[in-house]
C-alpha cells in the first residue's frame, strides 16, 4: 500500500517550477500512465485507518486529490455525515487546486462539480460560491462557455439564490470552445494559453457536447436574473445575445421569440421607448419574430405615445397573453413607469410648475397627484422638490425641477471612462483570436478564392494580397493552389 | 379662396400695381385682392372684368360675374350675355379652323408647319383658357381648361428641330404650368403638381443646349420660377436659396420668345419679396448677412428698400423692429397672388402668415439665446402676441420648447423662461461613456454571432420548414444532466 502512495506522491517533482513546458507535458503523461495502473481500490481503502486524502495537499497534488475526490463521491452511500465531509473537502479542493494540473482530468473536475452541484440542494445548502470559486479558478476570466456555466444558472435558479451565479453570470463570454484545427500544432495544455478556450474543448472534458439551445438557454435565464435585479443594461445585452443568435435559413427558436417580447419591455423600463434594433439583426429573422410577438410591439407603440389610457386598455384586453408569456408583472410595472415617464417628460419643458398643472396633465386628483410626485421623488427617479403652498393645499403646491447635475465628480467620471477603455481593449484581444480563428475556416479560404476570382472588376487594391509570402523556389503555382484548397 | 380674414387695403394704389402685370394672370391676380381686400373689391373686379371682356377667356368673364355675385357687387354680377355669347361662337369657329389647318399640317408631314400648327392651338387654348370640362366624365378634367393648353405645347417636342424651338417650347410650359397652378389654388385645388411641371421645366430650361447670348437670357427666368415653384410648395429654404441665386439680369429683362415675364408672372420687385421673406424665415443671422445683404441678390433688395431694412433689422437684433417692418406690409404680400396663395389646399393660413410665424419663432429664438432668464411677460411685450387669449405667449413658447425648436425650460409659477445651464465636461463625458457602451455592445453581440457560428452552434433548420421552430423547446429538456 505504501508503493501506492509513493506513486501517487511522485507527481510533482521536486524541481517542477524549473522544468520546461514540454518536459513537464511528459512528467505528466509518465505519471498519468503509473496512476491509471493502480488499482481503483487505493483510492478508497483507508491507509494506515487514514484517509488517502489526509496525505495530500490539494494544491500541489491536485490530480490524485481530484481522483480520490472522484471515486470516493461514487462510494459515499447515504451517509449524511460522509457526505457533509466530502462536501467540505470538495469545497478546499476547489479553492486551492492548480489550476494547470486538473487540465489533463477535465472530464473528472466535471464530473466532481456536477456531483456537488447535485448534492448541495439534498443537503439544503444554498451557497453555491463553491462552483464558482472552482470556475473562476480554472478559468479567471470564465470567458469559455462550458455546460457547467448552464448548470450553474439552473442550479441556483432552483434553489432560489439567483445572485450566487452573478460571479460567473457578470464575466462576458467570448468564445465557445471548438476543436483545435488539424492544420495547426497543438499547443500544450500545460502552457500559458493566453486564452481560456486554448485548453478548454470539447475533447478535453469540461463541457459536454453543446447544442444551441443551451446558449440560448443561458442567455435567456441569464437575462430574467438581471431584469430581477434591475440591470437592465446587462439584461439587454443578454436578450440581444438570443436574439441575434445566428439561425439557418431565417428559422427562429422560441426562446427568441421570447427573449424578444422581454427586450421590447426592457427598452420601455429602462429608457422610456423601445431599444433601437441593433444592426446585425436579419431581416427575415426578426420579421418572423416580430409576426408572433405583435401584442408587445402595440404595447410600444402606446408607451412612446405616452398615451396611458390606451395603454392600459391594451394590457387589460392582453392580460391572458401577458400571464402565459410570464410577462405580466413586466407589462404592470411598465404601466406605472409609464406615468413616471409621462412627468420626466415634464421637466424637458418646465422648470417650475404648479402641481395643480401636473394634476391636469395626469387626469389625477391634486392631492393623488402630490402623492405620486412625493413617491416618484422619493424614489430617486426624479430630480425635484416640492414646496408646499401658503394654504397648505395640495393643488397650489410647487413642482421645481432641479438642473439635470450629473452625481459623479470628475475623478469618478475619469476613472469610469478608463475602466470602459480597458474592457473596451481586453474586448479587442478576444476579437483578433475570433478573427484569427474565422480565417482558419474553409468558408473563409472559399470566400476569399472567389473573391480573387472577381477579375478586374475589383477593386486592385482589395485584391492585392498584403500578406503574401515570397515564393518557396520549387514550389510552382499548382503546389501554392493546393496549400489554399486543403 | 378659403384664405379667410378680411384685409386692410394696401400701401400701394391698385392702378399703379396693376400697371405692373399683363396677360391671363393679371385677372386671377385682381380677383384675388378683391376676395381678400373689402375695401378694393369693386375697383379690382371693375378692372379685372374690363380686362376679362377685352380678352377671348369666356369662362374667366364668367367666374368673374360669378364671385362679384359672392362679394354682393350687384352692378357688376350680371354678365353681357350677347358679348358672352359672341365671343363663344367665335372661339369655337378659331379653334376648329386651327385644328383643321394643323390637320392639314400633319397631312403634308412638313415638320416646321406642324410645330406653328401646334403652337397656334396651344396659344388658343391659353387665351381662351381652354375647352369646358364634360361634367360627366370626370377623365376629362385633366384635358380641360389650361391642361390643354400644357399638353398642346407639349405636343410640340416631336417636331422642334432646333434647341431654340425647345427652349421656347419649355418656356411656354413653365408659363402654363404657373398659370395651372394660380388657378388651381383659387379654384381651390391641389397646385402641388402644377408646382412639380414648373420645377421640372425650369430645369430643362436651365441646360437647353442654345447658344451662350440665347441661355443668359432663360437662366434668369428658370431660376425665378424654381423659387416660386418651390415658394409655392412650402419649401422655404429651396425657394430662399433659389431666389437668392436669381441673376440680376431678371429686371428688366424684357420679352422672350414673346413673353415678358417679368410683367406675366412676377416683377424683380416680387422676387426681391419672396426672396427677402424666405431668407428671414430660414436663414441664420450670419448666412443673411453673408449670403443675402452681400451676395448678388443685393440688386434686387435695393429695388424694395423696406425689405432690405427688415433684414438689416434682423441682423442687428432689433427683432421687434424688424417684424414691425414687416407686419406694415402684411397686407401687400397678402394681396400677391404667389404669397398670399393657401399653404395647404382649402386650409386657412397663407404662405406669407407661414412665414411671418417661422421669422416671428426665429427672433424669439434668437433674442433668448442672449439671456439666461427672461420674464414672459418681457417677452409678450417685445413681441406681442398673435392672439388675444390669456395664456397665449405662454402657449407659443410651450410649443416652441415641446418641438424642439427653443432651449428652454418655463418657470410656470414665477411666468419666467430659463436657459438651461449646461455643464459641457460633463455632457462630454456623459457622451462619451454613452458611446463606449455602445461600442463595447456591439462588439461582444458581434463576436456572440462570429464565435456562435464558429463553433456550429447555429439554430439549425426547422423540419416544418420556416417560421418558428416550437420543437427546439422540447428537445432541450434535461440533457445537460
Amino acid at each position: 500500500m505504501a508503493d501506492a502512495l509513493s506513486v501517487v506522491l511522485s507527481f510533482p517533482p521536486e524541481n517542477v517550477a524549473k522544468l520546461s513546458a514540454k518536459k513537464y507535458e511528459e512528467e505528466v503523461h509518465t505519471y498519468m500512465k503509473r496512476l491509471n495502473q493502480l488499482p481503483p481500490t487505493t483510492w478508497t481503502k483507508a491507509i494506515d485507518k487514514k484517509n488517502l486524502l489526509d496525505f495530500l495537499n490539494p494544491e500541489v497534488n491536485s490530480l490524485p486529490y481530484l481522483a480520490t475526490l472522484r471515486a470516493q463521491t461514487d462510494t459515499v452511500g447515504k451517509d449524511r455525515k460522509a457526505i457533509e465531509h466530502l462536501v467540505n473537502q470538495c469545497a478546499v479542493f476547489f479553492a486551492t487546486f492548480d489550476p494547470i494540473q486538473v487540465r489533463y482530468l477535465g472530464s473528472q473536475w466535471t464530473e466532481l462539480v456536477v456531483w456537488l452541484l447535485d448534492i448541495l440542494p439534498k443537503l439544503g445548502i444554498s451557497d453555491h460560491s463553491t462552483v464558482t470559486t472552482a470556475m473562476l479558478r480554472l478559468d479567471p476570466t470564465a470567458g469559455t462557455f462550458t455546460s457547467t456555466h448552464l448548470r450553474l444558472l439552473r442550479a441556483c435558479l432552483q434553489a432560489g439564490v439567483p445572485s450566487q451565479a452573478l460571479p460567473i453570470l457578470d464575466k462576458d463570454i467570448y468564445a465557445f470552445p471548438v476543436d483545435q484545427r488539424k492544420e495547426i500544432p497543438d499547443e500544450l495544455l500545460s502552457e500559458d494559453v493566453e486564452l481560456s478556450n486554448g485548453f478548454i474543448t470539447p475533447k478535453s472534458g469540461f463541457t459536454i457536447k453543446l447544442k444551441p439551445e443551451y446558449v440560448l438557454e443561458y442567455y435567456l435565464l441569464g437575462a430574467h436574473i438581471y431584469i430581477g435585479r434591475r440591470n437592465f443594461s446587462r439584461a439587454r445585452l443578454f436578450l440581444e445575445y438570443v436574439v441575434l443568435h445566428p439561425s439557418q435559413q431565417q428559422t427562429v427558436s422560441a426562446l427568441q421569440v421570447e427573449a424578444y417580447k422581454k427586450w421590447v419591455m426592457v427598452g420601455l423600463l429602462a429608457e422610456g421607448k423601445s431599444y433601437p434594433l441593433p444592426k446585425t439583426h436579419g431581416a427575415g429573422v426578426m420579421k418572423n419574430i416580430r409576426a408572433v410577438a405583435k401584442p408587445y410591439d402595440v404595447l410600444a407603440e402606446c408607451f412612446e405615445r405616452r398615451d396611458w389610457r390606451k395603454y392600459q386598455a391594451e394590457m387589460d384586453a392582453g392580460t391572458q397573453t401577458w400571464h402565459e408569456d410570464g410577462n405580466l408583472p413586466l407589462v404592470k410595472e411598465a404601466s406605472t413607469a409609464l406615468i413616471r415617464y409621462r412627468v420626466m417628460d415634464l421637466q424637458k419643458t418646465y422648470a417650475t410648475l404648479p402641481v395643480s398643472r401636473v394634476a391636469a396633465y395626469l387626469g389625477f386628483k391634486p392631492e393623488a397627484a402630490l402623492q405620486y410626485l412625493l413617491d416618484v421623488i422619493s424614489s430617486g427617479h426624479l430630480h425635484a422638490s416640492i414646496a408646499p403652498s401658503h394654504d397648505n393645499s395640495a393643488a397650489n403646491a410647487v413642482l421645481r425641477f432641479h438642473e439635470l447635475t450629473p452625481s459623479m465628480t470628475n475623478l469618478t467620471a475619469d476613472n469610469e471612462l478608463a475602466a470602459q477603455t480597458k474592457r473596451i481593449e481586453d474586448l479587442a484581444t478576444y476579437v483578433r483570436d475570433a478573427d484569427r480563428r474565422l480565417q482558419l475556416t474553409k468558408e473563409y479560404v472559399e470566400h476569399q478564392k472567389r473573391q480573387r476570382r472577381t477579375g478586374p472588376d475589383a477593386d486592385l487594391a482589395d485584391q492585392m494580397d498584403l500578406t503574401w509570402d515570397a515564393p518557396v523556389p520549387g514550389l510552382g503555382e499548382e503546389g501554392d493552389e493546393d496549400i489554399m484548397a486543403s | 379662396m378659403a384664405v379667410n380674414g378680411a384685409l386692410p387695403p394696401p400701401t400701394f394704389d391698385l392702378d399703379a400695381w396693376a400697371n405692373n402685370y399683363e396677360g391671363a394672370l393679371l385677372p386671377l391676380r385682381l380677383a384675388h385682392v378683391a376676395t381678400r381686400c373689402p375695401p378694393l373689391a369693386r375697383q379690382s373686379l371693375t378692372t379685372a372684368i374690363s380686362a376679362a371682356k377685352t380678352g377671348k377667356n369666356v369662362q374667366l368673364y364668367m367666374r368673374l360675374c360669378e364671385l362679384a355675385g359672392h362679394l354682393g357687387l350687384d352692378d357688376l354680377r350680371t354678365p353681357d350675355e350677347a358679348w358672352v355669347s359672341k365671343q363663344d361662337e367665335g372661339n369655337k369657329r378659331e379653334l376648329s379652323r386651327l385644328e383643321g389647318e394643323l390637320r392639314g399640317y400633319k397631312n403634308n408631314l412638313i415638320r416646321e408647319s406642324i410645330r406653328m400648327g401646334q403652337e397656334d392651338l396651344a396659344q388658343h387654348h391659353l387665351v381662351t383658357g381652354g375647352p369646358l370640362p364634360d361634367l360627366s366624365n370626370p377623365q376629362s378634367l385633366s384635358t380641360a381648361g389650361y391642361n390643354a393648353a400644357y399638353q398642346a405645347f407639349g405636343k410640340m417636342r416631336d417636331y422642334c428641330t432646333t434647341p431654340t424651338h425647345m427652349a421656347a417650347m419649355t418656356l411656354r410650359l413653365v408659363y402654363s404650368a404657373v398659370l395651372m397652378a394660380v388657378n388651381a389654388q383659387q379654384t381651390g385645388g391641389s397646385a402641388m403638381h402644377h408646382f412639380n411641371s414648373v420645377l421640372a421645366n425650369a430645369s430643362r430650361l436651365r441646360t437647353a443646349g442654345v447658344k451662350e447670348e440665347e441661355q443668359v437670357k432663360l437662366t434668369p427666368i428658370a431660376i425665378a420660377m424654381t423659387g416660386i415653384a418651390h415658394l409655392g410648395q412650402g419649401n422655404y429654404r429651396d425657394a430662399a436659396a433659389s431666389f437668392r441665386y436669381t441673376p440680376a439680369e431678371y429686371n428688366n429683362l424684357g420679352p422672350i420668345h414673346g413673353a415678358d415675364f417679368g410683367r406675366l408672372v412676377a416683377s424683380a420687385n416680387d422676387i426681391a419679396i419672396y426672396g427677402g421673406l424666405c431668407s428671414l424665415a430660414t436663414l441664420s443671422r450670419q448666412e443673411l448677412i453673408d449670403k443675402v445683404l452681400g451676395g448678388t441678390f443685393r440688386v434686387f433688395l435695393e429695388l424694395e428698400p423696406h425689405m432690405r431694412k427688415a433684414i438689416s433689422l434682423y441682423t442687428t437684433a432689433k427683432y421687434q423692429a424688424c417684424l414691425d417692418t414687416l407686419q406694415r406690409y402684411y397686407s401687400d404680400w397678402s394681396l400677391d397672388v404667389f404669397l398670399g396663395a393657401a399653404v395647404i389646399a382649402g386650409g386657412n393660413g397663407s404662405h406669407v402668415d407661414r412665414l411671418f410665424a417661422l421669422i416671428r419663432e426665429k427672433s424669439i429664438t434668437a433674442y433668448f439665446s442672449s439671456f439666461s432668464e427672461v420674464s414672459l411677460a418681457s417677452l409678450a411685450s417685445t413681441f406681442p402676441p398673435t392672439t388675444y387669449a390669456q395664456t397665449a405667449m405662454e402657449d407659443e413658447v410651450l410649443s416652441m420648447i415641446d418641438s424642439g425648436r427653443l432651449d428652454a425650460r418655463l418657470d410656470a409659477l414665477n411666468g419666467v423662461l430659463i436657459a438651461p445651464k449646461s455643464d459641457v465636461r460633463a455632457a462630454v463625458h456623459a457622451e462619451a461613456k454613452r458611446a463606449a457602451e455602445e461600442v463595447e455592445r456591439t462588439l461582444l453581440l458581434r463576436l456572440h454571432k462570429v464565435n456562435a457560428a464558429l463553433a456550429g452552434l447555429e439554430i439549425p433548420r426547422s423540419k416544418a420548414g420556416g417560421g418558428v421552430g416550437w420543437g427546439e423547446v422540447a428537445a432541450m429538456g434535461d440533457g445537460v444532466y
